[in-house]
């Protein structure tokens, strides 16, 4: 009897031993002051957790930092941050899920203001000093933003899913990801004014050094994905790129600093110079099994970042690559790493 | 419930789950019947009667037919039975409650009323298999179950079997498996319960329970209604300044409907039916972050089971079929829905036989047969299984050894599913000491979302598959009047091709990629003293689980030998209980420690510990009629938590309940 009594503390004691700690390691977020010649990382975290966050690198130390954000301001930032945009000395931040706009110093991450009321807001543009437009998923409506005020002083009626735009010639060029067309807003009288037809999936549009838009759209519905080139004075397409296999998604579609290389994610990373006649076949940055989610590039200096989201539950990582493509280093950001803003 | 069954030198049918060993002139001791004790396998205990040497065949029959695979067969596994007075403790309550306060199984809970799952041994959600009357319930769509559905007051107890079984109860039951059956009550005249409970937030559930049975015929029926509100306080941490919010758009409503009859024909042939029908209105709550919800879903359930036993001098056979419809309707927006919804046929035959004196024999075939209809797919996929499997039981001449072999071969749309296979066995070593140890090879079929889910579903996933081992030791001891009971296990358990949906270029797909190796501890220890008129008890419950991912999933992933998400690593449980006569007082202290909310676990949810109070009183008017009255507070000491993160938890709430029992002559007391 009394030794049934020892084996079990016995055997309980020396398990215990083996055992693991669970206690996490404390986060690393190294107070980091953003400055010039740096990347702002935008994270967009996952679909109702609430843990979207903005990471920074400096290029000069290679230093990084996590999150800006939550040690700056002692709480989150919101639920799904879709994109970042700087203007006159403040960032503006686009917070998908929360349906709302969070403007902070882009040195020092304290937010000073916030605009709500929007609904699932998805891309900024300022079009000119104090106006705004935002793009909407689900409001029908594209904001109109008084920053000056920071409030929201109007919407411009536009059906779907408005996603990125961009400026020229007066005129805002919105893609849209459930239309085939790409709709034109006149910044001045704040009215749409036309609607240019292009693939379905809608998703980037840039302009280029000879001042045309390109626009990549992941098609569906009959529509082929591919780059589509516009013409922004006589407002309609000029070349098409189409793709013959439907499991084709160009997106992410950016322009270097002097606005003669295109670069886009379609699972790798792709180059294509504006004036190819032909989409390139060959990848730029081949992915290798890495999940690219985030491409962005350095007007500057020409350097390649591409966002590794691994498996959406983790930190993701950041691949940086010379203009020619060779490997540099990478660093680790936040949750599903998807945009890039440079300063 | 006395004792009414006497057993033969030892055992030899096992029997009991539920049933207690009392044998006059014997050495049983009276076991577990009285308070929160929970029982442990039937079969070890029942070593502890020995020596009695009556024997009467009548009775050794009515042992018999209650023989079932579980208690057969599981020597070496772990399996607890949560009686009837712990069931009662939590009549009002869903299952999701009764697992998360009475047993070490983790349940990932939504909030109050809202989706609740569970991992056994740090497996996922689908690793548990639930079973109703022998057949297993989970959604052949997604491979779980929910457990805030299932309300306590239409079982009379939960079994819960730990770690491997797919070899007795196939796809599915990979961390363990939790078995809610019905039990006949011949001879035991007329019962009629009857309970209202009133809860903080507009929570009120009533309960209806009759029961009949004579020499032929057993009948129970139980309606169970409830519904709540749900708008209670929070502290909302995700918004400056941590103010105190309302959850919204959290309320619900359910009504349940279980019938069982059994009818013996004679001492040798008797069958049996089942219907168990639900509905639930669930408004689905917003989360931290969101202002409002308009989010609601309305589930629909049928389950009926029926079967027929023969039993002979040394053979049983049964046959017995179940047909299962559910449906779930969501309104993401509270308007348009989003439908889906299963059918499943099951037929299932199974022979044992006692060879010689010392060796049961079964085997049987289950044929099973699923098409589900969802907006997800648009084929209308079904799906056919054929399973055999054999299982043998040996018991050695002295009664101190008990062996069995199990092993079940699946055939799925006319693929071959991977070979199961599991052995075990429990030796006495004495009286007050007992051990077990296990080793199964387990498996889990992709679900009909892995599969037939459009986009993304890939017809030619594998099987999960991998090996599981545990060992364990359990010791009673009475020292005077004071009695201690202790039980350790450990286990460690290895599955491969474990499913993951990973986003590819366009959507999501799931893929075989994960390997996951779970091991841990589970222990449980119990001290009762008997102080003049009071009975003390002390029990305590701790569990580690490691599970860790081993397998890089794509080039730079940060999550190899790191802890599975939503799966605690230390988590435990303390209850003090103090009854005297007619009243009892309970305080339970329950703690979760961290959860990683990342799969490179740098993001978590902090550690918790939750306090429970409850005091009970039970008057008896009537020599047959018995009034209970009960008042408890959940969460005394209003702590702040999150079980899934940025989902609102409720602070201190409380429920206060009363039950009715009446009992026909020949009634049982619960």
């Amino acid at each position: 009897m009394t030794r049934s009594y020892r084996v079990l503390p016995l055997l309980i004691m020396t398990l215990l031993g083996a055992c693991r700690k669970d206690k996490p390691e404390p986060p690393d977020d190294r107070p980091l002051t953003a400055g010039q010649g740096g990347v702002y990382v935008v994270n967009e975290g996952n679909f109702q957790w609430g843990n979207a966050s903005v990471s920074y690198y400096d290029i000069a130390t290679g230093n990084s930092t996590e999150d800006l954000y939550a040690p700056a301001n002692g709480n989150g930032l919101g639920d799904v941050l879709q994109s970042m945009a700087l203007h006159n000395g403040r960032a503006y931040l686009v917070v998908n899920n929360s349906g709302k706009v969070v403007v902070v110093d882009p040195d020092d991450f304290v937010a000073s203001a916030t605009i709500t009321g929007l609904v699932s807001p998805r891309y900024l543009v300022p079009v000119d000093d104090t106006k705004a437009y935002v793009t909407d998923m689900m409001a029908n409506n594209i904001h109109i933003l008084d920053l000056s005020s920071n409030s929201i002083t109007g919407s411009i009626p536009c059906p779907g899913w408005t996603e990125q735009l961009v400026l020229a010639y007066g005129k805002a060029f919105v893609t849209n990801q459930a239309r085939r067309y790409v709709y034109v807003v006149d910044t001045a009288t704040d009215q749409l004014v036309d609607s240019i037809q292009v693939s379905k999936g809608g998703n980037s549009i840039v302009v280029d050094a000879q001042d045309k838009l390109w626009v990549a759209c992941t098609g569906g519905s009959g529509t082929a994905p591919g780059l589509y080139r516009i013409d922004p004075v006589a407002l309609e397409v000029e070349a098409s790129f189409p793709y013959t296999s439907g499991t084709n998604s160009p997106w992410r579609l950016t322009i270097n600093g002097d606005h003669t290389q295109l670069f886009f994610l379609n699972e790798h990373v792709y180059r294509m110079a504006i004036t190819d006649t032909v989409l390139p076949g060959v990848p730029f940055v081949a992915a290798n099994d890495r999940n690219f989610y985030g491409l962005g590039v350095d007007p500057n200096s020409g350097e390649v970042y591409v966002a590794d989201a691994i498996d959406y539950a983790q930190r993701g990582m950041v691949f940086r690559y010379g203009a020619d493509g060779t490997a540099l280093n990478g660093f680790l950001a936040g949750r599903i790493p998807g945009g890039f803003v440079f300063r | 419930m006395t004792g009414r069954v006497t057993i033969r030198a030892g055992w030899r049918w096992a029997t009991g789950e539920w049933s207690f060993f009392h044998s006059p002139g014997g050495l049983c001791t009276p076991v577990l019947r009285h308070g929160p004790f929970h029982l442990f396998l039937a079969l070890s205990l029942a070593s502890t009667c020995f020596g009695q040497q009556h024997r009467d065949t009548l009775l050794l029959k009515e042992v018999e037919v209650t023989a079932t695979r579980l208690s057969t067969f599981s020597p070496g596994m772990k399996v607890e039975v949560l009686d009837s007075a712990t069931v009662a403790r939590h009549a009002s309550s869903d299952l999701a409650t009764l697992l998360a306060n009475e047993s070490p199984v983790f349940i990932k809970s939504y909030g109050l009323g809202s989706l609740a799952t569970s991992s056994f041994r740090g497996g996922s959600a689908n690793h548990t298999a639930v079973l109703w009357n022998g057949f297993n319930i989970g959604s052949p769509m997604n491979g779980q179950i929910d457990f805030a559905l299932i309300p306590v007051g239409m079982m009379d107890d939960v079994r819960i079997q730990y770690g491997a079984g797919t070899a007795l109860w196939g796809s599915g039951a990979v961390g363990g498996a939790i078995h809610l059956d019905g039990h006949p009550r011949f001879d035991q005249g007329l019962a009629l319960q009857a309970g209202a409970s009133f809860g903080s937030f507009n929570d009120q559930r009533y309960m209806v329970n009759a029961g009949f049975g004579n020499a032929r015929w057993s009948a129970t029926a139980a309606l169970l209604q409830a519904a709540a509100n749900n708008d209670f306080p929070y502290v909302n941490s995700v918004v400056p300044g941590s103010p105190e919010h309302r959850q919204n758009n959290a309320s619900f409503q359910q009504l349940t409907l279980v019938t069982q009859v059994y009818h013996r024909f004679n001492e040798h042939q008797r069958v049996h039916f089942g219907h168990w029908y639900q509905e639930s209105e669930r408004a689905i709550p917003p989360t931290m972050h969101q202002a409002s919800s308009a989010a609601q879903q309305v589930d629909g359930t049928q389950r009926i089971t029926g079967g027929w036993q023969f039993t002979g001098r040394n053979t049983v056979v049964e046959t017995r079929a179940a047909w299962f419809d559910e449906g779930l309707q969501w309104f993401p927006f509270g308007t348009e829905a989003v439908r889906s919804r299963s059918r499943t046929a099951i037929a299932e035959a199974e022979v044992r036989h006692l060879v010689g004196d010392r060796h049961t024999v079964s085997t049987g075939m289950n044929l099973t047969h699923t098409s589900a209809l969802s907006d997800g797919y648009p084929n209308k996929p079904q799906q056919d299984r054929t399973a055999l499997f054999l299982a043998y039981r040996y018991r050695s001449r002295n009664d101190r050894v008990l062996a069995t072999w199990a092993a079940r071969q699946e055939l799925m749309n006319g693929a071959w599913v991977p070979f199961t296979t599991s052995v075990g066995g429990a030796v006495r070593f004495t009286e007050y000491l007992h051990a077990r140890a296990n080793a199964a090879k387990v498996y889990r079929i992709p679900t009909f979302n892995d599969l037939y889910w459009v986009p993304g579903g890939d017809r030619d996933l594998l099987s999960e598959v991998g090996w599981a081992g545990e060992a364990g030791l359990a010791v009673e001891q009475r020292v005077g009047s004071v009695q201690f009971k202790g039980d350790g296990a450990v286990f460690s358990r290895m599955l491969d091709n474990w499913i993951i949906w990973l986003p590819g270029t366009s959507y999501w797909s799931p893929s075989n990629v994960m390997q996951v190796w779970s091991r841990g501890m589970e222990v449980r220890a119990e001290v009762t003293v008997p102080v003049q008129r009071t009975t003390i008890t002390l029990s305590v419950l701790t569990n580690h689980v490691v599970s860790t991912n081993q397998v890089a999933k794509t080039p730079n992933d940060a999550s190899v030998d790191r802890q599975l998400i939503y799966v605690p690593m230390y988590s435990g449980q303390a209850r003090l209980t103090v009854s005297r006569g007619a009243f009892g007082l309970a305080m339970q202290m329950n703690y979760t420690g961290y959860r990683y909310t990342s799969t490179d676990n740098r993001s978590y949810l902090e550690p918790y510990i939750l306090h429970t109070a409850r005091a009970s009183y039970a008057l008896k008017p009537g020599k047959r009629h018995t009034l209970a009255l009960e008042v408890q507070a959940n969460n005394l000491f209003d702590t702040v938590y999150q079980t899934v993160a940025d989902r609102p938890m409720p602070l201190r709430n409380y429920r206060a309940g009363i039950r009715l029992y009446f009992l026909g002559k020949k009634a049982e007391r619960p």
